[in-house]
């Protein structure tokens, strides 16, 4: 019964402890242009699959707030609470979205673009 | 009780001695703490009473510069400039986190124990203020690097 279990463990440990980096380019942002909304609001929750084996849910009712623009597309930060990128590291970012698609983060820190693998369709419901 | 068990208990028991924090709870400090400047940012740091990997007290650095040590059930803060920030411990494995700063703003670190390839470690998290601010009050006073 216990067998396999200290296995398992150490394995689970080992993937844990070797989480890959979050995957970046560098990347100026800039003011944002006329024409993005201010806030978004999300109608319902996204699931975003980051690649980084840390994945994340943008909760239903969050607001994101419009704080410039990357080549990507426009960058939103949470209105209230914290939003991190999850790699071998903890990272703050922000969402960077295009035509109702988030297509990954912007990392204020670092100064760098994080795309997603695949973009993810936003349900946005903007007060 | 095999011999084995006896050493292996005590070994625990010896990890555990200086484990929890032993200054005044957040409730009874939380009002005769400063208010932050307008012009700077209050980091938070903080960690459970959780026993796993208590003797595992890492050194707490901010940009490279010790300001105070991870203690289980211990808290305390900094206030710093606005700006961009690196939270790192001083454990066998480094995992960061990185932030932004705004002047007024409070952040809240969070000190997590995990179980690493060997041993235990501990790792810092940026939590939402909320969390944040709910989780500290389980915790005592510690004094950081600002200690007033």
């Amino acid at each position: 019964m216990i067998g396999r279990a200290p296995y398992v463990l150490l394995i689970a440990a080992f993937v844990a402890a070797c989480a890959a980096e979050v995957a970046r380019t560098p990347s100026v942002m800039q003011p944002a242009a006329d024409g993005y909304p201010r806030l978004l609001e999300l109608g319902s929750p996204a699931e975003v699959f980051t690649g980084t084996g840390y994945n994340r849910v943008l909760a239903a009712g969050t607001r994101w707030r419009l704080t410039g623009s990357i080549a990507q597309g426009a960058v939103y930060r949470a209105s209230e609470g914290v939003l991190t990128l999850e790699g071998a590291n903890i990272h703050e970012a922000y969402l960077v979205v295009r035509d109702r698609d988030l297509v990954g983060f912007f990392l204020p820190v670092e100064k760098a673009y994080s795309p997603l693998p695949q973009a993810v369709r936003l349900s946005i419901s903007n007060p | 009780m095999p011999r084995s068990i006896r050493w292996l208990l005590a070994a625990l028991a010896l990890a555990l001695l200086p484990a929890c924090a032993t200054g005044p709870r957040y409730a009874e400090v939380e009002k005769t703490l400063p208010k932050v400047a307008a012009d700077k940012g209050r980091v938070w740091f903080y960690r459970s009473g959780i026993m796993f990997g208590a003797g595992i007290q890492p050194s707490v650095l901010l940009n490279g510069e010790k300001v105070g040590d991870s203690v289980p059930g211990g808290f305390f803060y900094v206030d710093r400039n606005p700006g961009s920030y690196e939270v790192l411990l001083s454990t066998e494995v480094d995992r960061k986190v990185t932030f932004t700063l705004e002047s007024a703003q409070e952040r809240y670190v969070r000190m997590t124990v995990g179980l690493g390839v060997i041993v235990y470690r501990v790792y810092p998290e940026l939590v939402d203020p909320a969390e944040g601010r709910k989780e500290i009050v389980e915790t005592s006073y510690i004094g950081g690097k600002d200690k007033k």
